[in-house]
This record gives structure tokens, C-alpha cells and sequence, in this order.
């Protein structure tokens, strides 16, 4: 006897509510929410169109990607989503692409993913079909649903924004705000280096379910994710509080006895990152597993982190000596994606539309 | 004269553009351009030495492991360290082989396999199994909804594609378990490095913590699962696509000098005992295999956007890095690349400054021409099963390029629990010890060679003040994309596109092809 089918491109009803439940509760929304993503996802009668952008890269986001289980990678790309423009994976090439990515991007009714820094100092630094990062951004930002930055570069710069910053590289949002003349952009964050597949997948997931962008925190990135640091997840936390720490790499604290990493750099206490609860590649395994977090997912953290293997600067920590982890770290504000409303799924979303002129041109409402 | 440029080029890490110069049908001057630059050395510097690998794993989010392990051992040089623990040398064996083990099937099926498998012609496919049954199902939903996604605008309809229907729908499943395939690989790499890609574990002075007992075993599981992929799809499969496109064996000859670093060490850690010996083929000689020398790498600006030292090749660490862009010529008109075209510098060989071509081809070749065993066997064996039985010059091609990234695979799967053993003998031994902490030094320097999967990757070090004073990455871009040098001598994939036949200059997948093979 045959198992029953969901009404969704033919994955058994077992595999598509036991999805459902796994990205509920990924993004908050617990066992109630199972229904309202299923019905959401049934609901939406074509596929949304994703277009993914490649700036300053390393393409390691995009691999990332590739690793992927909930769902798989096969389901996201032949059922969940459209991904109509990824230049690591799309079999046309040259002018082929370039024509797949002008009929997609002229219904103005995709999401836009971006992988990479935009280079704002030498603008040739990064060139795709002879335009720049900033030509390309300048065309995108203002047709698309919602603009996600995928990974710490396209999110910060990353890397390549690190001092002394040869190229002047830039986050997607900090170049529409400083040099893309848009007063107040609308830019998920999903930093993390590399950007976390399952982040970009329950983002998505969110604006489709909710018709509305996930709340923001001051550094753009949806709380439901990233509102606890690495530290307060972390399985080593109960030798941190009992004061045993690894003084030095491969001696009796390490291996299977997994004592605190903080005085060989791990910088979890003033990282937020969903690392300890969503794990990497499949859920086998996390960096704390075997070294100290280096702090990927916080803005410029190559120059305020580093050296890595040397204890977080800025003082001492909660449980300690009294010092809370928000005053030695980066800070965290809330602050929200505004503008938008929910309109049911498939409903395009809009984020806030400003004109070169640079008129913040705030729509309310999810307008088609 | 029509000009042919590819820009993007797809299916490769990174941003490429390629101009051609098209005549009767055929490629008859080309020019590669790589069209992304980050400044990596530049933001390197004065950093902690330790860091460095950290920094130098974001060239390549697609091999950032041998990047990692390549600077790791740079830095280690510098510091003053010619050997690590016996055990971190068998744990960057093992981190190195789930590596390739995802590295070259990701290559093969999601990045060259469309260049060959015609996607919507499975559709015209007659399946028997309920598995091809249901994917073609699923694919006709796809073509059906109008949203093809990746498969949409290609040259699906190019005289080109040669594979029957029920072979397209085939490879096509084997793309998607390809997909499963390297999850697994990079799950027992996340077990060891903490994640994929990025990973964690390295340290100047070996490794920061030992493998535990069930990471050994997940890793032994693993790579017994890639193997099982690869000796009965991967390697049937290009076995099978040989014969319907043998014209690949007439195209891509190359510049015919070939360099190795090496892939995995033995105990001695000295690069010509590896597994895969370090050495270089020069003029096609393959008996004659010669030890390289790290120190006699030379880099070459005149093409190249960065200031001008027009004549004088110079070491890694003392060529220009300052960038100075000037302009990409445009896709339209008539105008052909002259000055400066390429982020990407000319790496050049020896006295002779000699263009060499990197990659799974020559290691094999070096491997086969230094007599290693399992690879004579493995070679010989696959040229007789494609009909070239004693005639491995042929692999000296398109095809051979295809060809020796997948037995490079199989050489890998096939050591993968050989490096398991050695390290449960040493823990059996009572040998654990997989660190030796050293301080930074005031000055030093260093370099070190590998093995990537796109080939002869080397990372150079200097420290001055116990910071980097200067660093070069020469990553196999340098070689195999490399610009014209400063005789104006072109790089390996500028020659070895000429002569490559063009039926369609509208539709160029001969050269979209023979990029590919380079892994770029």
C-alpha cells in the first residue's frame, strides 16, 4: 500500500509535517505552529523565485547551502523554492545566464539572496558580466520581495573589510545606507562565516509563512536566531562555571573531557549565534566541538576578535566577577523590519522603496 | 573575426570571464580573466602568525581545508617547526581525504556534469525502476510549472549533448545522490574540523585536540559509504561517458608541463614519499620526473592588475600585490584584451619561467611517472577500458582531465581507512600526542606545498616582529588561469583552448567545456 501523499510536490505526508514541525520549531513558533507552516506552505501555488547574487566571494556560503538536510537539498530546489539564478549551480553560462536573470528579475516577484561584500573602493575589484557589485545592488535592491545577506560578508564585509580594507568592501546594507542613497534599508542579516543553510531556510520559510520579515536586532539579524550568545548554549559551560579550563591545546583538559575553551580565545561570550542549537552539516557537529569559537558571526570580527587563540579582550566574564557578557560584547538592540504587513503567503513582500533622490519611499502594506 | 566571450562563467568557484578569438569553426586565441580580487595578502599582514590559515581559508570556501592545512604548515616553517606529531600528521591525512572525497563529486556531477547530460532529454527517457520513475515524474513537474530553476536557458537543444535519454535520466539521479554523497563526506569533515566549510581544528605545531574513538569511527563509516559511491557510479559513469565522447581525447593538449606538491605524508613527512609524490613533467616527458622547489616559483604582473614589475619575475613573497586596476575591455565590439585583463597574477616555473598546468592530471601523471604502484595499476587499467591500452599520453586532454579527477578519487577513497589504522596503532601504543607548542618567533620564514583538488597549491610566509611581514598564497589559479607573462607567453588554459572546435560561436559549449576540466 502506497503512503499517503501531501499535497505538496509529492513528498509523503510523514516527511512533509515531520519538515513542518522541524522548521516551526526553528523559527519559534512551536508545536502550534506546525499547522500554520504546513497549511502555508500547501497554500502557495508557485514556487518562490529566489535569485542569489555572488559579490566578493569565497563561495563558501553557497556550499554551505549544499549541505542542507531539512529539507534536502533535492526537495529545496525541485519543490520548496525556484532557484532561478545561482551562478555555483545553474547549468547556463555567459549571455545565457545573464538573459536567465533579466526575465526573472523584471517580474520584480523574487527573493534576493546576496553572497559576498559589495567593493566600493575599487569598484572593478568584483565584476560579473562586465557590471560591478554596486551596479548590481543598485538594480536588485529596489525590485526585490526582500533583500536577505547571506553570511558575514554580504551581511559586514567580512574578510575583505578587514583592515587595512583594499578594495573598500562593504555589507550590502551599509553600502545602500552610505553610498545607494536609501536612508533606511531593509537587510536580513544571516552572518555567520559561512552563512548557515538552515538560517537562510527558516528566513524564507518566515517571510513566507508570516508574510512579514522576522524581527531585526540593532546589527540586523532576526532574533529568533540570534538572540543567544554561543556561550549560553554552550556544552562546555558547566566546567566554565566550576572554573576548569583548557590552559593549553592537545593536553589532558582537551580531548574527551571538553573543559572551558575561554582562555584559549573562545570568543562564545560575546558571540550571538544560533551554533548551539541548530549544529553544522547535518546537526554532527559545531567548532566548540574541537576549538574555541572565533566569533564569525559578529561584525568585523577579524579585527575586534583576533588573534584567535588569545583571551576575548574587553574584560572578564558573567559568573566571574559580575560582569555581564553585554557589556564586554558587541551589544544588543531590537530593533524591526517596519513596513510591512502580512498579506497570507505568496503574497509578494515589499520591503521599503527609496528613490536615488533619496526620499525614503516607506509603503505600508504588501502592495503587488 | 568573432569574438567570443563567456562571462559569468558557471559551475566554478568564484568569477571568471573568458575571451576567445574565433576562426573556421575553431578557437584560435583566447584570454582569461579572473574578475574578483579581495587583497588577502594585503589584510594578512601584521597579524598574528598563528591566525594566519584562519585568514587563509576564505580564498576558497570550496577547498578551504587544504588552505587551511597548506598556510597551517607555511606558518609552522616560519616558526621554525619541520615536523608535527605522528598523530597530526594521520589526522590531516584523514581531514584531507573527506575533503576530496566531497571535493571531486562535487566537481564532477554539479559542476562539469551538465556540460554532458542533457536535463530535460531525460524526459524522453522510458524508466523500468519505480526510483527513475518517480524522479522523471518529478522533473516533468518541474518543466511543467514553467519555474525550471537551474536547468533553465541553457544550450539544451546544442548538437553537442550525445547521450541517450535513458543516460540522461541516469546521470541525473546520480547528481542527486551525488548531493547526498558529499554531505556525507563533509559530515565526518564537520566531525574532525568542527564544521564544513571553515573549519577549526589546525594549529601551528599539529592539531588542537586528538580524534576521539567514535569521530574515528564516524570517519571509517563515512568514507566507506563515498567509496561504495565511487567505484560503483562515479567511476562506471565516466568509463561510460568516454566512449560516446572520445573526441574529448583529440582536444585540450595543454602546455605539457606539469607540477605536483604532493598529496598525503607518509611518517617520513618529506613531499616526494606521498602517497601522491611531489614532482614535475616538463615537455610531456612523463618517465622523467623532477623535484620542485618551492623557492623557485616566480609570479609575473604585466597582464595583471597590479603595479607593473614588466620583466622581472619575482618570489611569492616579494611580488606586487598592490592592486591597479584599470579596465575590462567590453563584451560587444571588436576590442581584444591588451595590458593588463587578469586579477589573477602568471605564475611561472624555474629558470626557463616555464607555465605549468596543476591539477588531479598531474599529480596522477607525476604519481604514474614516479612509478607509484596503485596508480600505474589504476591508470593502465582505465586506459585499456577506453581503448588507449599503453598510451598514456592520451590522458594529456579534455578527457584526461575528466578522467584523472575521478581516479584521483578512487586513489583517495582507497587510502581513506589505511589513515584510520595508523592512528588506532599509535593511540594502541600509547602514543596520544597530537601538539607541540612552540612560540612565535621574532623573524623567520617559510613555505609549504600541496596537493588541492584543483592542483599544486603553495602558501609562503615571512614573520618580522613576531607578526606576518608578508604573505603569498599561489593557489592553482595562479597557474592554470594564469594571464599571459611578461614574454607575453600564454597561461595553460589560454593554450590549451587553442584549437578547441566552436560549432556555434552563439552557443560556445566546447569552451565552456574545456574551462571546466581546469576545475577553475
Amino acid at each position: 500500500m502506497s503512503e499517503e501523499m501531501s499535497a505538496f510536490r509529492g513528498v509523503t505526508r510523514r516527511d512533509f509535517l515531520k519538515y513542518c514541525t522541524w522548521l516551526a520549531g526553528v523559527m519559534g513558533l512551536g508545536e502550534a505552529g506546525m499547522a500554520r507552516v504546513a497549511s502555508a506552505l500547501e497554500a502557495a501555488a508557485r514556487r518562490p523565485s529566489v535569485v542569489w547574487s555572488s559579490f566578493q566571494v569565497c563561495t563558501g556560503c553557497a556550499i554551505q547551502l549544499l549541505q542542507a538536510r531539512e529539507p534536502t537539498v533535492q526537495n529545496l530546489i525541485l519543490q520548496q523554492i525556484s532557484l532561478d539564478y545561482q551562478d555555483n549551480v545553474m547549468a547556463a553560462a555567459g549571455s545565457a545566464a545573464e538573459e536567465v536573470l533579466r526575465q526573472v528579475t523584471e517580474g520584480e516577484d523574487f527573493y534576493w539572496v546576496v553572497e559576498g561584500s559589495v567593493a566600493t573602493g575599487i569598484p572593478g575589484a568584483m565584476t560579473v558580466a562586465g557590471r560591478t557589485s554596486m551596479e548590481v545592488v543598485d538594480e536588485l535592491y529596489p525590485k526585490a520581495n526582500a533583500t536577505i545577506a547571506m553570511g558575514s560578508c554580504a551581511a559586514y564585509g567580512n574578510i575583505q573589510a578587514a583592515r587595512p580594507n583594499p578594495t573598500g568592501a562593504k555589507g550590502i546594507a551599509a553600502y545602500l545606507r552610505e553610498d545607494g542613497g536609501v536612508a533606511d534599508p531593509v537587510v536580513v542579516n544571516l552572518p555567520r562565516c559561512p552563512g548557515h543553510g538552515d538560517d537562510l531556510i527558516a528566513t524564507l520559510t518566515y517571510a513566507l509563512v508570516n508574510g512579514e520579515l522576522p524581527e531585526l536586532d540593532a546589527v540586523g539579524r532576526p532574533v529568533f536566531l540570534y538572540g543567544q550568545t554561543i556561550h549560553d548554549t554552550c556544552f562546555r559551560r558547566g566546567h566554565f562555571e566550576a572554573g576548569r579550563f583548557v590552559e593549553r591545546f592537545g593536553d589532558e583538559s582537551t580531548g574527551d573531557r571538553d573543559w572551558c575553551l575561554y582562555k584559549v580565545g573562545c570568543k562564545g561570550p560575546v558571540t550571538y549565534a544560533p551554533c548551539g542549537r541548530n549544529l553544522w552539516n547535518g546537526n554532527v557537529s559545531w567548532c566548540v566541538n574541537n576549538a574555541p569559537c572565533q566569533g564569525c558571526a559578529e561584525p568585523d570580527f577579524w579585527d575586534e576578535l583576533t588573534p584567535f587563540y588569545d583571551q576575548v579582550r574587553g574584560g572578564d566574564l558573567p559568573g566571574l566577577y559580575g560582569v555581564t557578557a553585554e557589556q564586554i560584547g558587541i551589544g544588543l538592540g531590537i530593533a524591526t523590519a517596519a513596513g510591512l504587513a502580512a498579506h497570507g503567503v505568496g503574497t509578494a513582500i515589499r520591503s521599503r522603496r527609496t528613490t536615488r533622490a533619496g526620499e525614503p519611499g516607506r509603503r505600508e502594506g504588501g502592495e503587488l | 573575426m568573432p569574438k567570443v566571450v563567456i562571462d559569468p562563467v558557471t559551475r566554478i568557484e568564484g568569477h571568471l570571464r573568458v575571451t576567445c578569438q574565433v576562426e573556421d569553426g575553431q578557437v584560435v586565441d583566447a584570454w582569461n580573466h579572473a574578475t574578483q580580487f579581495r587583497g588577502f595578502e594585503i589584510i594578512m599582514r601584521d597579524r598574528d602568525p598563528r591566525d594566519a590559515w584562519q585568514f587563509a581559508q576564505r580564498i576558497c570556501g570550496v577547498c578551504p581545508t587544504p588552505h587551511a592545512h597548506t598556510s597551517v604548515v607555511a606558518t609552522e616553517r616560519a616558526m621554525g617547526i619541520e615536523r608535527v606529531p605522528d598523530n597530526a600528521r594521520i589526522i590531516r591525512n584523514m581531514f584531507e581525504a573527506t575533503h576530496v572525497g566531497y571535493d571531486h563529486i562535487l566537481w564532477f556531477y554539479l559542476l562539469n556534469a551538465f556540460d554532458y547530460v542533457n536535463v530535460p532529454d531525460a524526459l524522453n527517457a522510458s524508466p523500468t525502476t519505480p526510483a527513475l520513475q518517480n524522479l522523471q515524474s518529478q522533473l516533468r513537474a518541474v518543466v511543467e510549472s514553467g519555474q525550471l530553476g537551474p536547468f533553465a536557458g541553457h544550450w539544451w537543444d546544442h548538437p553537442g549533448y550525445l547521450l541517450e535519454p535513458d543516460q540522461n535520466l541516469e546521470l541525473v539521479s546520480h547528481y542527486l545522490q551525488a548531493i547526498e554523497i558529499q554531505q556525507i563526506s563533509n559530515d565526518a569533515q564537520a566531525r574532525i574540523g568542527g564544521r564544513f566549510p571553515m573549519v577549526m581544528s589546525f594549529i601551528p605545531g599539529g592539531m588542537q585536540e586528538r580524534l576521539e574513538i567514535e569521530e574515528i569511527q564516524y570517519y571509517i563509516g563515512a568514507m566507506e559509504r563515498v567509496k561504495d559511491f565511487v567505484d560503483n557510479v562515479m567511476v562506471p559513469d565516466v568509463l561510460a561517458l568516454a566512449p560516446v565522447y572520445i573526441e574529448l581525447a583529440e582536444q585540450g593538449q595543454g602546455v605539457g608541463n606539469y607540477l605536483s606538491w604532493g598529496l598525503y605524508d607518509d611518517a617520513s613527512q618529506e613531499p616526494a614519499n606521498r602517497v601522491l609524490p611531489s614532482g614535475m613533467i616538463l615537455d610531456r616527458r612523463i618517465t622523467d620526473v623532477q623535484q620542485p622547489d618551492l623557492n623557485e616559483v616566480r609570479m609575473f604582473t604585466k597582464h595583471s592588475w597590479y603595479a607593473d614589475d614588466a620583466g622581472q619575475g619575482r618570489h611569492p613573497l616579494d611580488a606586487s600585490q598592490d592592486p591597479q586596476y584599470t579596465e575590462l575591455p567590453p563584451i560587444e565590439g571588436e576590442t581584444l584584451p591588451s595590458g593588463k585583463y587578469d586579477w589573477s597574477t602568471a605564475a611561472r616555473y624555474g629558470e626557463r619561467n616555464l607555465p605549468m598546468e596543476a591539477g588531479p592530471l598531474a599529480d596522477m601523471l607525476v604519481a604514474y611517472g614516479s612509478g607509484r604502484e596503485q596508480v600505474v595499476s589504476l591508470v593502465d587499467q582505465t586506459l585499456a577500458d577506453i581503448g588507449a591500452e599503453g598510451q598514456p599520453q592520451v590522458l594529456m586532454s579534455n578527457l584526461g582531465r575528466i578522467a584523472a579527477r575521478v581516479l584521483r578519487e578512487k586513489v583517495n577513497v582507497d587510502f581513506a581507512y589505511q589513515w584510520a589504522q595508523e592512528l588506532l596503532d599509535n593511540y594502541g601504543n600509547g602514543d596520544m600526542q597530537v601538539y607541540d607548542a612552540v612560540d612565535v618567533p621574532d623573524s623567520g620564514e617559510g613555505a609549504a606545498g600541496w596537493s588541492a583538488p584543483r592542483g599544486a597549491l603553495a602558501h609562503y610566509m615571512r614573520i618580522e616582529g613576531g607578526r606576518i611581514g608578508a604573505y603569498a598564497a599561489v593557489p592553482p589559479t595562479n597557474w592554470n588561469l594564469s594571464p599571459r607573462d611578461d614574454d607575453d607567453v600564454r597561461g595553460p588554459l589560454e593554450q590549451t583552448l587553442i584549437g578547441v572546435p566552436v560549432e556555434d560561436p552563439e552557443r560556445p559549449l566546447e569552451i565552456l567545456r574545456t574551462i571546466h576540466t581546469f576545475d577553475p
